[in-house]
């Protein structure tokens, strides 16, 4: 399933406001643990598998963990157009 | 098996053994159909075979049959697959299958119970050895078979008094041992056998309404469902008298449920498997085993402790080691894979070592969790299972089946609430709604390759 960046961000901002985390103030560069939005192993690992049921994929399985909601973002987008990846 | 089966013909021989959807067999023609069978057995020399059948009475005429002629018989489990026969035989050394078959083209020889029957002589007493084996229902891997011996099957057997009027479902697979325990118990009892085909809940509620059973014995997952199909149809509820639950952990709520429904009927569950028979019938509607299980004589049948958290057993009554395999000592302590806790007086089923989750290095029993979801309202069937996760290695997953009509976003909302309290490494952290749970032999497959 192709997503949009509007859609993943949905998702993850739902996915935020079930488990109490700050959602409202949410930019491409919020970190995802600690002083961010606080997310623990076991909440990221719940956001990873949210992630795969919607869109298939999972950035977290890759070699370079998401660090940032905008992360997470540009590894939908490198889904979507594997020619533009990186750039 | 031909011991108990002669005895009730010599007490009633025009008496119903087995009823199926297609017609009824007395104990006279039980017991003719089975010495018949010895004979055929005798006359071909047959010391070993596989048997592959649906019908009640024919299952039950050539274990009996066997039985005294020392056959080593192994039932297959249903199938329609030629290959998967044929893998079977090459597995456990079959040269003959016992069925109505006429597809099995290479590999073992098909034999029609027909054709096995013989008019010849039988013998009036069995030899002292009479093995059996009955394969393991395992989801992955190829099964093992668990040798048995009909001496040591029939040990308890003694006990069962011939009662009144019994009529029993067959909610197991006939070559499922607790399948075979109903076949024994209902000769021993001189009772009667209903068998729908297939052995599903549906099909169950329908012969319990039909033939008037008032005797069943079934995995949990099969009562819930049998609960659900009776909510869902809102037909009249069998008049069942005794109620037996066996084969996996069984929940209170299904327990409160069941006394709920069938108030005239007595609880019970049953702790056994195919290797080492059944044991511990508990009556008192608690979920568990009395702790007083751990404190029988020498001489018990089956004995039971605790050895880091997993319950031992010690059987007189179980089997004698796997075939192809090394010989056990039958009588020997062995591990039953099943993890306990000893809560106040009693021994609570935490799951079994195969089905723990691993998250994150934290240690979690599906059973529990599942427990609590099943206890919300609107949850039909829950699964708990291990989902392999890139950053914990796995987190709790969730399957639940709903009730017709649920809302799934506050359904979703209610099991979030119900599992607050738990662990964090223990709150299912994937939550999917589905038709249908994963089932092998009416129960629920937990481990996280299924």
């Amino acid at each position: 399933m192709s997503a949009t960046r509007a859609d993943v961000e949905q998702t993850v901002r739902s996915f935020l406001e079930r488990a109490q985390k700050p959602s409202d103030v949410l930019t491409a560069d919020t970190p995802l643990y600690a002083d961010g939005v606080g997310l623990d192993s076991l909440e990221t690992a719940e956001l990873s598998a949210v992630l795969e049921d919607t869109y298939g994929s999972d950035p977290f399985q890759g070699e370079t963990m998401p660090q940032t909601v905008g992360d997470i973002l540009s590894f939908y987008d490198a889904v979507a157009n594997p020619a533009t990846a990186g750039a | 098996m031909i011991e108990l089966l002669r005895a009730a013909a010599s007490a009633d021989a025009d008496g119903v053994a087995v009823v199926t959807d297609e017609r009824t067999v007395t104990y006279r023609e039980l017991l003719s159909f089975a010495e018949a069978i010895a004979a055929g057995l005798g006359e071909r020399g047959l010391h070993r075979a596989a048997v592959l059948d649906h019908d009640a009475d024919t299952v039950l005429a050539t274990l009996a049959g066997a039985s005294l002629t020392g056959t080593e018989l192994c039932q297959y489990p249903p199938t329609d697959d030629a290959v998967e026969i044929a893998s079977l035989a090459d597995r456990f050394d079959h040269e003959v299958v016992i069925t109505r078959r006429q597809d099995l083209d290479a590999g073992p020889a098909a034999l029609s119970p027909e054709d096995l029957r013989a008019p010849g002589r039988v013998p009036d007493a069995p030899p002292e050895q009479r093995p059996l084996l009955v394969l393991t229902t395992g989801t992955t891997g190829a099964p093992r078979g668990a040798r048995h011996d009909w001496n040591r099957i029939l040990r308890a057997a003694g006990r069962i008094r011939p009662g009144n009027g019994q009529r029993w479902l067959l909610a197991y697979g006939l070559h499922q041992f607790a399948g075979l325990q109903i076949l024994v118990h209902v000769m021993a009892a001189r009772a009667t056998l209903v068998a729908p085909a297939p052995r599903r809940p549906r099909e169950g509620l329908a012969a319990m309404r039909a033939h008037d059973v008032t005797h069943a014995s079934a995995t949990p997952t099969y009562w819930r469902f049998l609960l659900a199909e009776l909510r869902a149809d809102g037909g009249p509820v069998p008049g069942l008298r005794q109620i037996t639950l066996g084969g996996e952990a069984i929940p209170a709520p299904v327990l409160d449920a069941l006394a709920e429904t069938f108030p005239d009927a007595s609880i019970s569950q049953v702790y056994a498997a195919s290797e080492f028979g059944s044991s511990s019938s508990m009556r008192d509607g608690r979920s568990g085993l009395s702790l007083d299980v751990l404190e029988r004589s020498d001489d018990a049948d089956i004995a039971m402790k605790i050895v880091d958290g997993e319950l031992w057993v010690r059987s007189r009554v179980g089997m004698l080691g796997y075939y192809g395999e090394e010989p056990l000592d039958a009588d020997g302590w062995r591990p039953t894979g099943d993890l306990v806790d000893v809560v106040g007086d009693r021994i609570l089923f935490r799951g079994r070592t195969s089905e723990v989750i691993n998250v994150g290095g934290v240690k979690v029993h599906p059973l529990p969790v599942e427990e609590r979801v099943g206890s919300v309202a609107g949850v039909d069937m829950a699964r708990v299972y291990g989902r392999p996760n890139a950053l914990t290695g796995a987190i709790v997953a969730l399957e639940v089946v709903a009730a017709p009509g649920a809302d799934t976003d506050q359904l979703t909302a209610k099991i979030r609430a119900a599992c607050a309290d738990l662990p964090p490494a223990a709150r299912p952290r994937s939550i999917r709604f589905v038709e249908s749970v994963a089932m092998a032999g009416n129960k629920i497959v937990r481990r996280a390759d299924a």
